[in-house]
């Protein structure tokens, strides 16, 4: 545990996030209030929500990261963009699994043409071709190019997709609009506190991450000399 | 320079007519399949048609944008290419131009197949229609030339083309259907011109990606 968490600010995190992801996970099974119309599936959305947002963050800093890597031409920055694409499709899977939970007792079904979904699952699809390109790209130095460029060109899809997919299926916006001012505080603060959690667990896993991709790529340039 | 490159591209593909009939031979091969797949009543044929064309066009342009880095792979080509005192994204220009060229001269010879094997009436005007088609096969080649720089030197590249160009084409894909449909269905064209400018938003896009980064992807 010491080499992954090897300074005082990863150690100190750790021992934030633990503590507030149980406050965390107190406060929406006992605290918050149940809406009437949805009961216990309507809890899945503190959960919901906030690993949304660490997937579509994380895919964003892969876009960053390639960025800085193909100006900078340092592997740090290809390590980042790794990590946070690892991160951002385990993220989105669970959006993917979560969504559908709290569909199937509130839709009738499990999956509709939903744009916020279906982005998703396409940014999902998306990533399994990076890792795909990543595994079989061939030469470290040229796929860690490739990879940058492609983290670039997902990023740029999601407005269009998100876009085309509303146009596309203008009866399917079901999907819980995001008007939260207007939510009672019982239900607002917990939802923020859990965006905020869940971010401070993205930032924690991240840099373990970074720090085993680090170790990695150590002891292959100790290797290779 | 990018004409010398666009003749290049040309003459190859004129000696060894590698990715135009790749392209026909598989198309009418998936058209056939279609035919005997969807054998519905005209009605139903009518309204699934645009998004059976859209699907022909995507399948044949994986295997033809396969097949216009393949031979340069094949020979290793592609490094005196590159090592040539030439500006990469006239690289990327040309590829773009003549690539267009081969999947619209593989629609033009696969379209009269299509509307004869499915049964389908001529709409009442032809010219948005070429329009459409025209964008929507910018698009394809934009991103497809692109992926199939990224995949080039990869293992298994055959797969990781379709498997990267796919989710990539998610939006053009649906706008190239609905403009389709409703040039098809005779729709005034203010009904289609949203999805029309979305096609014409990613192509400019990925357009511009394209000449920005393919420098990137052929670094050696």
């Amino acid at each position: 545990m010491s080499r992954l968490l090897p300074d005082k600010i990863s150690k100190i995190l750790f021992i934030v996030t633990a503590i507030l992801m149980s406050v965390n996970l107190y406060v929406i099974f006992a605290v918050t209030p149940m809406v009437p119309e949805q009961h216990w599936a309507q809890k899945i959305f503190y959960v919901h929500v906030p690993i949304a947002w660490t997937g579509f963050l994380s895919y964003f800093i892969v876009m960053l990261a390639g960025i800085i890597f193909l100006v900078k031409k340092d592997s740090k920055w290809d390590r980042v963009g790794l990590a946070a694409a690892e991160l951002g499709t385990m993220f989105v899977v669970l959006v993917l699994i979560t969504g559908p939970i709290w569909a199937t007792p509130i839709w009738g079904k499990p999956w509709i043409w939903e744009p916020r979904l279906t982005t998703t699952l396409i940014l999902f699809l998306t990533y399994v071709g990076y890792f795909m390109l990543r595994k079989f790209g061939g030469h470290a130095e040229r796929v860690a190019r490739l990879a940058a460029v492609l983290g670039i060109l997902a990023f740029i899809n999601v407005p269009l997709i998100f876009y085309s997919v509303k146009l596309w299926t203008p009866q399917f916006q079901l999907h819980p609009q995001v008007e939260m001012n207007q939510q009672p505080d019982g239900i607002l603060f917990p939802f923020l506190f859990s965006m905020f959690i869940f971010t401070l667990l993205y930032i924690l896993m991240m840099r373990i991450r970074i720090q085993i991709l680090n170790f990695k790529h150590k002891l292959l340039t100790e290797e290779n000399v | 320079m990018l004409s010398v490159l666009i003749k290049k591209e040309l003459f190859v593909e004129l000696r060894n007519k590698e990715v135009v009939f790749s392209m026909l031979a598989f198309g009418t091969s998936v058209l056939l399949i279609f035919s005997f797949s969807f054998n519905g009543n005209p009605k139903t044929m009518h309204e699934i048609a645009p998004g059976l064309f859209w699907t022909l066009v995507l399948l044949s342009s994986s295997l033809g944008l396969h097949r216009m880095f393949g031979l340069e792979k094949d020979l290793d080509a592609f490094s005196s290419i590159i090592a040539s005192p030439i500006d990469r994204s006239i690289i990327f220009l040309s590829k773009w131009i003549s690539g267009f060229i081969f999947l619209s001269l593989t629609e033009l010879l696969i379209v009269i197949p299509f509307f004869l094997f499915l049964g389908l009436s001529k709409p009442m005007s032809i010219l948005p229609g070429l329009g459409i088609v025209m964008i929507g096969n910018l698009g394809i080649i934009a991103v497809g030339v692109l992926i199939s720089g990224l995949g080039m030197r990869a293992r298994m590249s055959a797969v990781l083309l379709p498997v990267l160009l796919f989710p990539l084409l998610t939006p053009l894909l649906i706008s190239c259907v609905k403009s389709t449909a409703g040039w098809f269905h005779d729709n005034p064209f203010e009904f289609y011109q949203i999805w029309v400018m979305i096609m014409i938003t990613y192509v400019v896009i990925f357009g511009l990606a394209g000449f920005t980064l393919f420098d990137q992807i052929t670094e050696e």
